[in-house]
This record gives structure tokens, sequence and C-alpha cells, in this order.
């Protein structure tokens, strides 16, 4: 006895009962429900008559009964006196939604056991949304077309999608805690080891391009990189999220743009090439005229033959240049190039059209040569698309200078002209693709966007200056070797 | 006293043809390789007729003919050789049709055609 009289405890312990926040049966071995709290009454809306003294079979619906095989269990813990606990069971009174318990089944006092029903709806949901985001998110990361993995702070990979599977040919099992470093192309591996260095402490992210060591290792992919730093509450890294895009489809696509500018520039260039073509093909069409007539001496002859010969090589070496320039150049392996080289290639192309426009080029050099790294036929595009611009800044002539200078390790090739200028409001947008100031038909707008994009291929920068109708200067600046 | 012809030319085979096409019919030759040098010959100079390059390294072919014009007070028997324009080009009949220019033959040409056109304008 707890010191009070009887019905006074049964009443304490009724409302202790009703208290709590969990639905509790009292079950007797012929399975009839002897006492019951308030909140079963409220789930099941339910009675306490049409419940208390009832049969487990009335006041459950069958198909619970059958689908938990809860009466067998209370059969058990009758025999054996053992609890169960933990056990799932849905529950959907007439009228109200559904609703999730943990149930438990405890002995109590003899021949009767205890049914306490937790509702877990509400956490149960939480961890079915839980779930289903984390579900999303995977899914997200798995159909992404491009690289994205993760590595701790060291750059162990800890998560491989199924892009970085099928690009590298490695499995998210054999990536497993190895470094990413190692996949890397071997070049790389010090400056993305500095890279994880600094993103300890950095909150910045990195974006490079670098190829990707597949396992048999004739066909590494070329892929551009962006690594982020992944930060705990405390602004800690704990981990870095790396997504790479396979580089080969734009690259393509690249290729074919680049191709369709240098035609159009070749439009341009009709005119000039016209005239200086049809010059060496008169002189030789008037010689061969000469050596027909008779009588003709034997020094005219050996002179119109001497005519003839140079001047087929002139038109000769016309074409040639522009062939050289026209063909698409696959070949996009950086290599160590003569920027010098290019530069003057390049203002023979142009040298034509120039000429008919009454242009005059002035190149002013410190070295002779100079080297650096790169493609030389998308650096003569770019010095091409430069020069053709500034020939078409002028249509009643003027002058081009070209000053190469080196400063430190790189290297500034400025190309001015003294033509109509650029408008203060354009200059910010000349680099835009479509972006043009010739009437339609004249010009595409992506020559140097397409430039733009050359020279950060060659990890330069190219940038414009002008006042209108006081010329435009173009700086492009590369690395030196 | 033969009559002289002024060749104007920036490229020298050019004129070294066309000299060679025209001595020999009985003409005296001046050769000018640029604007400058073709106006300051015209200026001081008796021609017949000049045969004229459209693109030249500091004057267009039809400033010259301008000056020409404009030095003379009248229309100078002018013939425009270019590889740079065709007959039908709007260019070229327009300068036809203001008389800055009487003929065009387009590079490269027959030596009959020029010897005709020749014949011609120093009738």
């Amino acid at each position: 006895m707890l010191g009070f009289p009887l019905n006074d405890f049964e009443f304490q312990y009724e409302k202790l009962l009703n208290a709590i926040p969990s639905s509790v049966l009292i079950i007797d071995k012929k399975l009839h429900v002897r006492s019951v709290n308030d909140n079963f009454l409220l789930k099941s809306q339910r009675t306490q008559e049409s419940t208390v003294g009832r049969s487990l079979n009335e006041v459950f619906p069958l198909v619970i009964l059958q689908s938990t095989g809860i009466e067998e269990i209370i059969h058990q813990v009758l025999q054996n006196g053992m609890a169960v606990k933990g056990q799932k069971m849905t529950y959907r009174a007439p009228g109200v939604p559904i609703r999730i318990y943990y149930y438990s089944i405890l002995p109590f006092m003899s021949e009767q056991i205890m049914l306490i029903m937790e509702d877990v709806t509400e956490q149960f949901r939480l961890s079915e949304e839980v779930r289903r985001v984390e579900g999303h998110l995977a899914s997200v990361v798995e159909s992404a077309s491009d690289i994205v993995l993760s590595t701790d702070s060291e750059g162990r990979i800890l998560t491989w999608n199924s892009a970085a599977e099928k690009l590298s040919g490695l499995s998210a099992h054999d990536v497993d805690g190895r470094y990413f470093f190692d996949l890397c192309d071997i070049n790389q591996k010090q400056s993305i080891f500095q890279m994880y260095q600094r993103m300890k402490v950095a909150n910045a992210s990195y974006t490079t391009e670098f190829h990707l060591v597949t396992p048999n290792n004739t066909n590494n992919i070329l892929i551009s990189w962006v690594f982020s730093a992944m930060k705990d509450e405390y602004f800690n890294t704990v981990g870095i999220v790396v997504v790479g895009r396979d580089l080969a489809e734009r690259r393509k696509l690249e290729l074919q743009l680049r191709q369709s500018q240098k035609l159009t520039a070749l439009g341009v260039m009709a005119g000039g090439i016209a005239h200086e073509i049809r010059n060496p093909l008169a002189v030789c069409s008037s010689a061969a005229q000469f050596l027909q007539q008779t009588p003709i001496s034997e020094d005219f002859q050996q002179e119109c033959a001497r005519k003839i010969q140079v001047n087929i090589q002139k038109a000769s070496v016309i074409i040639e240049n522009l062939l050289r320039f026209s063909r698409s150049s696959l070949d996009t392996d950086m290599v160590e190039v003569d920027l010098i080289a290019v530069l003057k290639d390049t203002m023979e192309i142009v040298s034509n059209q120039a000429k008919v426009q009454k242009i005059k080029m002035h190149l002013s050099l410190q070295r002779t040569i100079l080297l650096v790294s790169g493609v030389s036929g998308l650096l003569q595009q770019v010095f091409m698309n430069v020069l053709l611009n500034a020939i078409n800044a002028m249509p009643t002539g003027g002058d081009i200078y070209l000053v190469v200078t080196v400063v430190e390790d790189r290297v500034i090739i400025s190309i001015s002209d003294t033509g109509i200028g650029i408008p203060a409001g354009e200059l910010d947008n000349i680099f835009d693709p479509f972006h043009t100031s010739s009437p339609i038909g004249q010009g595409t707008g992506l020559g140097l966007s397409i430039c733009y994009s050359i020279i950060r291929q060659h990890l330069g920068s190219i940038q414009a200056e002008s006042r209108f109708g006081q010329g435009a200067t173009i700086n492009i600046t590369l690395p030196v070797l | 006293m033969a009559q002289v012809i002024l060749v104007v030319d920036d490229e020298p085979d050019m004129c070294w043809i066309m000299s060679n096409i025209i001595q020999p019919q009985g003409f005296n030759v001046v050769v000018a390789t640029t604007g400058e040098d073709a106006c300051f010959k015209f200026a001081h100079g008796e021609f017949s007729m000049m045969f004229l390059d459209a693109k030249l390294p500091d004057m267009e072919g039809l400033e010259i003919a301008k000056y020409a014009r404009h030095l003379t007070g009248r229309s100078p028997c002018i013939v425009m050789v270019s590889g740079y324009h065709y007959l039908d080009d709007p260019v070229v009949q327009k300068a036809m049709i203001e008389g800055l220019i009487r003929d065009f033959l387009p590079k490269p040409f027959s030596n009959e055609d020029l010897i005709k056109i020749l014949r011609f304008y120093t009738q």
C-alpha cells in the first residue's frame, strides 16, 4: 500500500495512465480488453463501453490482427513471461488518417498482458522524408552526366558517381580510399596537391583543366574540373567536392565553330585575294602571248619564261597561305611554338587585304624568337581576327602597329589601329558571342569571342582599349616558356 | 613624234608587260608605280592616254582619275586595268557614266584586246 485508500490509488493510477501519451491496453488470457486509457480511445475513435470487456478482434480490425499476428504473440508472452518490444503496426481507425505505431507487449500481473502502443507516425514520416531527400540527392548525383565525387580534406576518395565510373573505367569500389591525385595527370599531381592544401584554409573554389588517367592509360580524357571545399558549421574544411566535365564534346563544337569563323574571315579577304592573284595571272597570260609571237628574240623569250615562272610562284604562295589558314587544324595539342613566326605568317596572309585598303603594318620586336606553349593554328586565328578587325576599322587606309614586349614571364602582343575605334559602351561586350558592329551578312560576331576562348585555353588574357574616333588597341597576354 | 602613254601599276612586272605590248605599236611609255608618282607625271607630261590600275599603295585609281580631270578641266582618256573589279562592277559602271574612265580592261587580258583599246583611243 502506498498510504492512501485503494479507490484513491485506482483513481491516481487511472489519471497516470491517461496522462501517458501512448495507448495502453490491459488484455487477459482470453484476449479480452480489461482496461484501456484515453489515448487509445481517442486514436481508435472508440468509447470505453465498446472497448472494455470486448474481445481483441472486436476492438482491432481483423486485418491488423492477421498481419501482426498479435494474438499469437500475446499467447507467447503469457506463456513464457518474456516481453516483446518494438514491433511495428499500421492502424487505420474509421475516418482518420493512417497511423503508425510501435507496440510492446509486457507481462502484467497474473495472466494478463499490457499492450503499449506508441504513435510514431510523425517520426516515421520524417525519417521517410529524410530517406526520400537522401535518395533524391543520391539520384541527382548518380544521374548527372558530369563526374561528381567527394574526397576528405586530404584527398582520399569518399564517393564516386556513375559518370565517374563510366568516364574513368574505374568502379567506386576500385577507387574507394585512394588518393584523387593518383588518378590525375602526372604533371598535375603537385599542383592539385597544393590546391588541396590551400583549400583547407581558404573558402574559394578552383577551376582547372587536366587529363583523368584511365586504367589502360591509352585514352586519357581531358576534363574541366571545379573543386569546392565542404565546410562544417565551424567553417572547417571537412572535404572537397569535385565536379568534372568531359571536354571532348565541347572541344568538338569549338573546333567546328572556329572552323566556320575562319571561313568567314576568308570571305572578308576575298577582294584582296582576287586582286593579288589576278596580277600574276595577268603577267603570265601576257608573257605567254608574247611567246607565241614570231619573230621573238632569244633574250625576250628567256625574260618571258622567267616572268611566267616567278608570277606562278607568287600566286602559289598566296594560295598556299590561304590553304594553310583554311585547313582545319585537328592538332589541338599544346606544343612549343615560336610566337613571332606565327605573327609574321599571319601578317603575310592579311597583307593582300591591307594593301588593297592602303594599310601599312608595322611590327616592333624585342626578340626575333619567342617561345610559348600553344597551338600555332589557333594563335594564328586569333591574330588573323584581330588584324582583320583592324583592317575593317580603316576603310580609307591607316596604320597597324604590332608591338611585342616581354614583361617577366609573360609576353604582351599589342595590336593598335588608327581606325574609327570602339564606342565606350561597346568596349565591355566586344568579346561576347554574336556581338557585331558589322552590317548584317558581313560578320558573325563570333570572331573576338573565339579569340577569347582560344587565349583562355592558352592561359592568357585578351583586353581591348579604345577611344571612339581614335583607334583601338587589343592587348593579348600569354605566358612565355 | 610618237604619242606617249602613261601606264600606272604598282606591280613592276605588269608595267613590263604593258610596256612590251604598247611600245612595239609605235608608242612611247611612261611608267608610274604609285599614285603620287602618277599624279606628278601626269601634271608634267603630255599623254595620249593612261592605263590605270584600280588599287595603288597610296591612292585609289579613281582618285588619280579625279585629279587628272581636275587638273585638265576635262575628262582625260583613261582606261582602268584591274584585277580587283569586273566589267559590270557597279563601281566601274558608275566611273564610266561619270566620265572618270573611258573603258575597263579586266586582268588577265589578251594582248590583242589591249592593243585594240590602245588603237581605238589614240586614233
